[in-house]
C-alpha cells in the first residue's frame, strides 16, 4: 500500500462532477465511433450530420424543444418525489392519466378557448395526482413500497387510454385515436409551443420554493433523515402525501401539455415512454430540480440524435446501444466523482 | 374527377386493365389528380426517396413486403442520390421527428407505410415541395395522397376456404386494433365462410399491436381452447401459425408466404406487393408528373391470395378459386342484405358496398364477437 488511497466522499466537488460527466460522454462517443468505424460507417460524417441536423435548422431546434418539454415534466415529477425519499416509477401512468383527464375536458366540455385550456390544465393536474393517490396513501399509512405500486399503475393507465381511444372515444375514420381536441397551446416558433418555457419556468419556481420555504426545508429534512424529522416533530406523513401528490400532478401536467401542445389527440402511443425516461432524467440531474432542465435537454438531444442516425441507415438497436452506453458511463462517472485521492493516515 | 362513392367494382377493374395496358397509370388509381400546381421534376442523381416503416424489415410480414418495394425502386432508379429507410417508427410525436428529418435530408418523395395521420400531416403542411404518400391514409392535399390494397377480395376467398375446412364452424381471429382494416378483414372473412357454412361464427381477440409474437401466440392458444379450428388474423409475423401447427388446426396469414413456420396448418395468405406502385410513383415524381391521388391496388394488381397450402384439399382450393375468378370477372360479394353484430340491417338487399365503403368499414357484421365495445 502506498501513502495514498481512494476515499469516497458523500458529496462530489462540483468541478470534478462536471468533469466526470463530460469525460463519460466523450468516452461513450469515442467508443461508439470506434465500433461504428469497425462496422464500416463514417463516424465523423455521422457526428457532423447529428450536430447540423439538431442545431443547424429550424426543424431540428423545434424537434429538440418538443422532445425536451415532456421530459422536463416527468423528470421534475420523479426528482420532486425523490426529495422526500419516494421513488415515483409511475410518471408514465400519471402522464397518461393527466392526458386522459385533459382530453376528456377538451373533447366533451363545450367551453371556448382560453378557458378550455385552463380547465384542461386543471384536469391534467388532478388526473395525475389521482393516479398516484392510492400508492401515496398505501405508502403513508401502510408502508407499502411505492416503487412497485406506482409501476403497476402504469399498465392500468396505458391500457385504459388504449381502450378509450380505440373504443368509445375513437373518431370516425381515424385509426386508433380520438377526434382532434380543439383547444391548442399556442405556438411561438414553428410547431414549438409555450409548453417549453412553462416547463422551464416551473422547474425554476419549484427549485426556488423548495430551497427558500419552510415547507421545502421540512421536505428535504424528512427526505434525507426521516428519523430526525420525526424527532423534530415535523408532520412527515403529511409532507410525504403532499409531495407525492404534487409529483403525480406534475407528470399529469406533462400529459396535458403533450396532448394540448404537440399531439392534439388522445391515443395509445402518446407518451413515447416519457415517464420512464423521466426516471433517467431525474437520476442524471442528481436531485437538482434545475438540473432536470439540463439533463432533460441532454436526453432529448440523445433521443433526437437517435432518430437522425436512423435516417442515416443505422438500425434501432445500434442507436439504443449508443444511448445506453452514454447513460451507463455517465452513471459510472457520477459515482467516480465522489472519490478523491487522499493521503493515507496510516502510512 | 371520379367520385369514389359512385365508382363500382367493375369500373375499378376497367381502370386497372387500362393502367396495365398503357403502363402509365398504376392499377387501381381511383382519383388521379387534384388541381394543384405539379411539383417540379427532379434529376435522378439529385433525388432522395424516403420510407418510414412501422416494424422491422426482418419481420417477414408487412414491413418486409414494403421493403421489397424499396428494393424495386433502387433497382429501377439505381442513380438515386439517397434512399432513406427508417424501421420501427412508433405512432407518436417521434414519427413527426422522423418525417421532419426526411425533409431536412432533402427528400423529394416520402412514403409512410403505416398511416401516421396527424403526425405526418404536421410535416406535409410545412413542406409543400415534397410529395407524401400515406399507406392506409384518409387525406388528399396538394402534396399528399394515400394508397392501400383491396385486401377484402382475397380475404373473402380465404373465408370460402375456411368455410369448407372448419369442422366446428368456429373461426378465430387475432386482431391488432379495432380499426377499419380489421373490421373489413374480419367481416370479409366471415362473409366468405358463411357463403359455405351459414352457421359459421368468428371470435376475435385484440392484442393492441401489429407485431407482438408472444401476445399473438397467447391469443391463438386461447381461440383454439375456445373451440376454434381455423385461425386468421392481421399480424406482421407468424406466431399464431406456429401455434396452429402445434395444435393441429388450420391457419391463414397476412402479407407474405410464411408457410415454413407451419407447413401443415398453412392454408394461404393475403399477399401484398407494392413494388410496381412504388416504382411508378417515384418515376412520376422524378418526371414532374406526380399528382396526389387515392389509390386502392386491386385483386391481382398488388394484393392476392398465396399459393394454397400443401394440406388444403384440391376441391377446397378449386371452390375458393372459382370465387376468386368470379371477383376478377367483376362480381362483388359485398352486397346486401348485411346485418351488423346487433342484428340491425345496415345494407339493404340489392345494394352493393363501394370500394370506399369497404375501406372505411367500421362495424362488425352479425356473427363476429370481440371487436365491438
Amino acid at each position: 500500500m502506498g501513502p495514498y488511497r481512494l476515499q469516497r466522499f458523500p458529496s462530489a466537488a462540483p468541478g470534478i462532477a462536471l468533469l466526470a460527466r463530460l469525460g463519460a460522454i466523450v468516452l461513450a462517443l469515442l467508443i461508439s465511433a470506434l465500433v461504428l468505424a469497425l462496422t464500416g460507417a463514417k463516424p465523423g460524417a455521422l457526428a457532423l450530420q447529428v450536430v447540423t441536423a439538431s442545431f443547424g435548422s429550424q426543424f431540428g431546434l423545434e424537434d429538440l424543444g418538443l422532445l425536451v418539454t415532456p421530459l422536463i415534466f416527468t423528470g421534475l415529477s420523479v426528482a420532486l418525489a425523490l426529495k422526500i425519499g419516494a421513488w415515483n416509477i409511475g410518471a408514465e401512468g400519471q402522464f397518461y392519466a393527466g392526458a386522459f383527464a385533459a382530453s376528456a375536458v377538451g373533447l366533451f366540455l363545450p367551453v371556448a378557448e382560453p378557458l378550455s385550456l385552463f380547465l384542461m390544465l386543471l384536469a391534467g393536474l388532478v388526473g395525475g395526482a389521482l393516479w398516484i393517490l392510492i400508492p401515496t396513501l398505501a405508502r403513508a399509512y401502510a408502508e407499502v413500497n411505492e416503487l412497485i405500486t406506482t409501476l403497476l399503475m402504469n399498465f392500468v393507465a396505458v391500457l385504459g387510454v388504449y381502450y378509450v381511444s380505440t373504443g368509445p372515444w375513437r373518431a370516425k375514420g381515424a385509426n386508433s385515436t380520438t377526434a382532434r381536441i380543439p383547444a391548442e397551446i399556442p405556438e411561438f416558433f414553428g410547431s414549438l409551443h409555450w409548453g417549453l418555457p412553462a416547463a422551464v419556468l416551473l422547474a425554476l419556481l419549484l427549485a426556488l420554493a423548495l430551497a427558500r420555504s419552510r415547507f421545502g426545508y421540512e421536505v428535504r429534512l424528512a427526505g434525507s433523515n426521516p428519523q430526525a424529522a420525526l424527532y423534530a416533530g415535523l408532520p412527515a406523513r403529511r409532507r410525504l402525501i403532499a409531495v407525492m401528490l404534487a409529483a403525480g400532478a406534475l407528470a399529469g401536467l406533462g400529459g396535458m401539455v403533450e396532448v394540448a401542445g404537440t399531439v392534439h389527440r388522445l391515443q395509445g402511443g402518446l407518451s413515447n415512454s416519457y415517464g420512464y425516461l423521466g426516471i433517467m432524467v431525474a437520476v442524471l440531474a442528481r436531485g437538482s430540480l434545475v438540473g432536470v432542465v439540463f439533463s432533460a435537454a441532454l436526453m432529448a438531444f440523445i433521443l433526437n440524435a437517435g432518430i437522425i442516425l436512423q435516417t442515416q441507415g443505422l438500425t434501432t438497436s445500434t442507436v439504443l446501444a449508443v444511448t445506453g452506453l452514454i447513460l451507463f458511463l455517465t452513471a459510472i462517472g457520477d459515482e467516480l466523482a465522489h472519490y478523491r485521492l487522499v493521503r493515507d493516515a496510516r502510512a | 374527377m371520379i367520385d369514389l362513392r359512385t365508382l363500382s367494382r367493375r369500373g375499378f377493374l376497367n381502370m386497372g386493365a387500362l393502367g396495365a395496358a398503357s403502363m402509365m397509370l398504376p392499377a387501381g388509381v381511383t382519383r388521379p389528380a387534384l388541381a394543384a400546381a405539379p411539383l417540379a421534376p427532379v434529376k435522378e442523381e439529385e433525388a432522395v426517396v424516403a420510407f418510414s416503416h412501422v416494424g422491422p424489415i426482418s419481420d417477414e410480414g408487412w414491413t418486409w413486403a414494403h421493403h421489397q418495394g424499396v428494393l424495386a425502386v433502387q433497382e429501377a432508379y439505381p442513380k438515386l442520390k439517397k434512399v432513406l429507410e427508417v424501421e420501427n417508427v412508433p405512432y407518436s410525436a417521434d414519427a413527426t421527428r422522423t418525417f421532419r428529418q426526411f425533409v431536412s435530408e432533402g427528400a423529394s418523395v416520402v412514403f409512410d407505410t403505416s398511416s401516421k395521420g396527424d403526425f405526418l400531416y404536421e410535416v406535409v403542411k410545412r413542406s409543400p415541395e415534397v410529395a407524401f404518400l400515406e399507406c392506409d391514409g384518409h387525406t388528399v392535399e396538394g402534396n399528399l395522397g394515400w394508397y392501400y390494397i383491396a385486401h377484402w377480395y382475397p380475404t373473402y376467398v380465404l373465408g370460402v376456404a375456411a368455410g369448407h375446412l372448419s369442422k366446428s364452424g368456429r373461426l378465430g381471429y387475432v386482431a391488432s386494433f379495432p380499426v377499419p382494416s380489421v373490421f373489413c378483414s374480419t367481416n370479409a372473412f366471415l362473409m366468405g365462410a358463411r357463403s359455405v357454412n351459414p352457421k359459421a361464427t368468428l371470435q376475435t381477440i385484440v392484442i393492441n399491436s401489429w407485431f407482438d409474437p408472444q401476445a399473438a401466440a397467447q391469443a391463438g392458444t386461447a381461440l383454439i381452447d375456445n373451440g376454434c379450428d381455423f385461425l386468421f388474423g392481421i399480424m406482421d409475423e407468424a406466431a399464431y401459425l406456429q401455434v396452429a401447427e402445434k395444435r393441429g388446426v388450420w391457419a391463414a396469414m397476412w402479407n407474405t408466404d410464411i408457410r415454413r413456420y407451419g407447413p401443415s396448418a398453412y392454408v394461404s395468405s393475403i399477399i401484398i406487393d407494392f413494388r410496381k406502385f412504388y416504382v411508378d410513383q417515384v418515376g412520376k415524381r422524378l418526371a414532374g408528373t406526380w399528382a396526389p391521388g387515392e389509390f386502392i391496388l386491386p385483386l391481382g394488381g398488388g394484393v392476392d391470395r398465396d399459393a394454397w397450402g400443401e394440406k388444403v384439399p384440391k376441391e377446397v382450393a378449386a371452390a375458393a378459386d372459382a370465387v376468386r375468378d368470379k371477383i376478377l370477372g367483376g362480381w362483388s360479394p359485398f352486397a346486401g342484405e348485411i346485418k351488423d353484430a346487433s342484428g340491425a340491417v345496415r345494407l339493404a338487399a340489392g345494394q352493393t358496398m363501394s370500394e370506399k365503403d369497404l375501406y372505411d368499414w367500421d362495424w362488425s357484421i352479425e356473427g363476429i364477437s370481440g371487436l365491438n365495445a
